[in-house]
């Protein structure tokens, strides 16, 4: 089974900075970008990009290095980015919400690694022995007489523009690259198709280490409209909310739990910022379709709610779907739509074979949304990058570990993983890389961390852990995993248990382990 | 007292009484939806917009009210 997306041609070089410089010699005095009162515009922000990319390639870095982004959502951020993209080299995003003993293990995972951008409030975070760390505060004045005029460095759409951190299955996060051509082909195919223009000024609410933030970031400078951020480290309904209700915002990407965060918000106070959209785009987990009817039903909403499935390996999105040709209860999930341009999707079985019409498989994607990989292209993980053969033209392929198939309508449904991964509010985890940071504690002899569901039907996260002695207090447990782990992969449930069962094949049954919290809870009246 | 405005907040959109003042939130097993219903009605019951990032960072009962009394704008 094979879902073919459009095939486009794309301009040469296909990189996204160049579509970004049209704009800014086009419509010079346009706004780009708008944080806490702040704004700048696309003439500004090229020249301040220029003045960025020479810095660093006076320093002799370009195509083939990496520069670490550790800032706040700011102007300087988006500075950052093109600067360095600019510059021939590949950005990296650190969340600076993150424990800085995460910080330091993820940046230990970088190769090529040359420079990390900083800010006075985040530098401390990622001190490195090995690295540079520039703090902007220390930058501006360096900058101030650097040319405004782009270094004009070749880049070609095979080269790596961002690569963000992933879950695999081995315990430690790693890196995976994104091309050029992919995201330009990413944000081409939305633009596109959804008719973007310069006046989708775009909202990002996402955190900056998530691989959709990469897409929400750009996407509103690829079609010359304004880029609205929050000075906000953590995802701020209210902030959001009035943010919306403010500004002349068209488009907002998120995960499906903000989403519904952002509805809920709406539902109860009222207002109609949200319905006024023209799009919201989101996806990363199992679609609660029935949190969103309600508000979707209401009387003069515009917005187009866009539900879309990928994976960071492939450029964050591979398909798209509008959820209006949705009927609740014509089907049991909601599909995911069709591919972007130039990329396919194939439902494989576990020979490689493609599998009949309707049948399950795992989900394989080929084409332009293909990512250059995990880099060293060693281990067990970099085998899902694989070759197929698409009308006697060998193509990447890349085999996600997800489940799904093509319904009679020829949409794409997503059905869940082959694996024990799990996704929480819209991130791929790793158990575990939990089970591991659990184990460092301390008084944890073995632990394994599984998925429950809320009765609101959110995912979360249930570590069952044996004491070496005493049992273990939650509520000590989770705060020194706060230390060492982003929130979202801090369990919400511990549960001490005396041994851990096993399944014939001498590995922890998770199966029981879940029905063993399942009956902890319908035995104890006080669970919340 | 805004404290006690706070405490009881807390304890409803947490749904457990066993919270003290100096509880850490997270350690509390909260989360962003719940985070969001206190962010709400802090709003409509307190008449003050607190920055999520502010309640990361004080992330107790009695932290977040001192941030809140620090404000001056509470009308109670």
């Amino acid at each position: 089974m094979i879902l073919q997306g459009k095939r486009v041609a794309l301009p040469s070089p296909p990189v996204v900075h160049k579509q970004f410089e049209g704009h800014a010699g086009a419509t010079p005095d346009a706004v780009a970008v708008f944080c806490a009162g702040q704004q700048m515009t696309y003439s500004q922000l090229n020249a301040q990009a220029n003045r960025f990319a020479h810095f660093l390639t006076a320093r002799g870095h370009g195509r083939g290095t990496k520069v670490g982004v550790c800032l706040d959502y700011s102007i300087d951020m988006v500075v950052a980015i093109l600067g360095t993209l600019k510059a021939g080299a590949a950005y990296v995003p650190f969340d600076p919400s993150y424990p800085a003993a995460r910080l330091q293990l993820l940046l230990g995972q970088v190769p090529d690694l040359v420079l990390i951008v900083a800010s006075p409030a985040t530098a401390g975070l990622v001190e490195s022995a090995v690295v540079e760390v520039i703090d902007l505060g220390q930058l501006s004045g360096h900058l101030a007489g650097l040319p405004v005029t782009g270094p004009d460095v070749p880049v070609t759409g095979d080269d790596v523009c961002y690569a963000v951190f992933t879950s695999g299955s081995t315990g430690m996060p790693k890196v995976t690259e994104v091309r050029h051509e992919g995201w330009f082909n990413l944000l081409n195919w939305l633009t596109l198709e959804y008719g973007l223009h310069a006046g989708s000024h775009n909202l990002v609410v996402s955190a900056f280490g998530f691989d959709l933030s990469q897409r929400s970031l750009m996407m509103p400078l690829f079609c010359g409209a304004t880029q609205y951020l929050m000075a906000s480290r953590n995802f701020d309904a209210a902030m959001a909310y009035r943010m919306l209700t403010q500004h002349e915002i068209r488009v907002v990407n998120c995960a499906s739990s903000t989403l519904y965060l952002l509805v809920d918000w709406e539902t109860a106070r009222g207002g109609d910022a949200l319905t006024r959209l023209d799009y919201m785009l989101f996806g990363g987990e199992p679609l609660q379709v029935e949190r969103l009817t309600g508000w979707a039903r209401r009387e003069g909403n515009t917005c187009t709610l866009l539900h879309q499935y990928g994976v960071a390996e492939c450029t964050d999105v591979a398909t798209s779907y509008d959820l209006a040709d949705y009927r609740p209860g014509e089907h049991d999930i909601a599909p995911v739509g069709r591919p972007a341009h130039n990329t396919d999707i194939h439902i494989l079985d576990e020979r490689m074979r493609g599998v009949g019409a309707g049948e399950y498989g795992e989900i394989c994607i080929s084409g332009t949304s293909v990512g250059a990989g995990y880099p060293g292209g060693t281990g067990p993980e970099s085998e899902r990058f694989t070759t197929v053969v698409v009308d006697g033209v060998p193509r990447r392929l890349y085999r996600t570990g997800d489940r799904g198939h093509v319904n009679e309508a020829g949409d794409l449904v997503v059905a869940g993983r082959m694996d024990a991964q799990v996704k929480v509010r819209g991130m791929r985890i790793d158990p575990t890389d939990i089970e591991r940071a659990l184990g460092r504690l301390g008084g944890v002899r073995q632990a394994v961390v599984v998925v429950g569901h809320t009765d609101s039907g959110e995912t979360e996260l249930i570590a069952f852990m044996v004491p070496a002695g005493d049992d273990l207090a939650e509520k000590d447990v989770r705060t020194r995993l706060l230390e060492s782990l982003p929130r979202n992969m801090v369990p919400a449930r511990f549960v001490n248990i005396p041994r851990i069962p096993l399944s014939p094949h001498g590995k922890a049954d998770r199966a029981a382990l879940a029905d063993e919290f399942r009956n902890q809870c319908a035995g104890s009246a006080t669970t919340a | 007292m805004i404290v006690d405005g706070v405490l009881a907040i807390w304890r409803r959109e947490l749904q457990r009484d066993d919270i003290s003042i100096d509880d850490d939130f997270f350690s509390l097993g909260g989360q962003s939806v719940i985070l969001a219903n206190i962010q709400g009605a802090f709003i409509e019951e307190l008449g003050v917009e607190v920055p999520v990032d502010q309640m990361f960072l004080n992330p107790t009962v009695a932290s977040i009210s001192a941030y809140i009394e620090s404000l001056g704008t509470v009308t109670q």
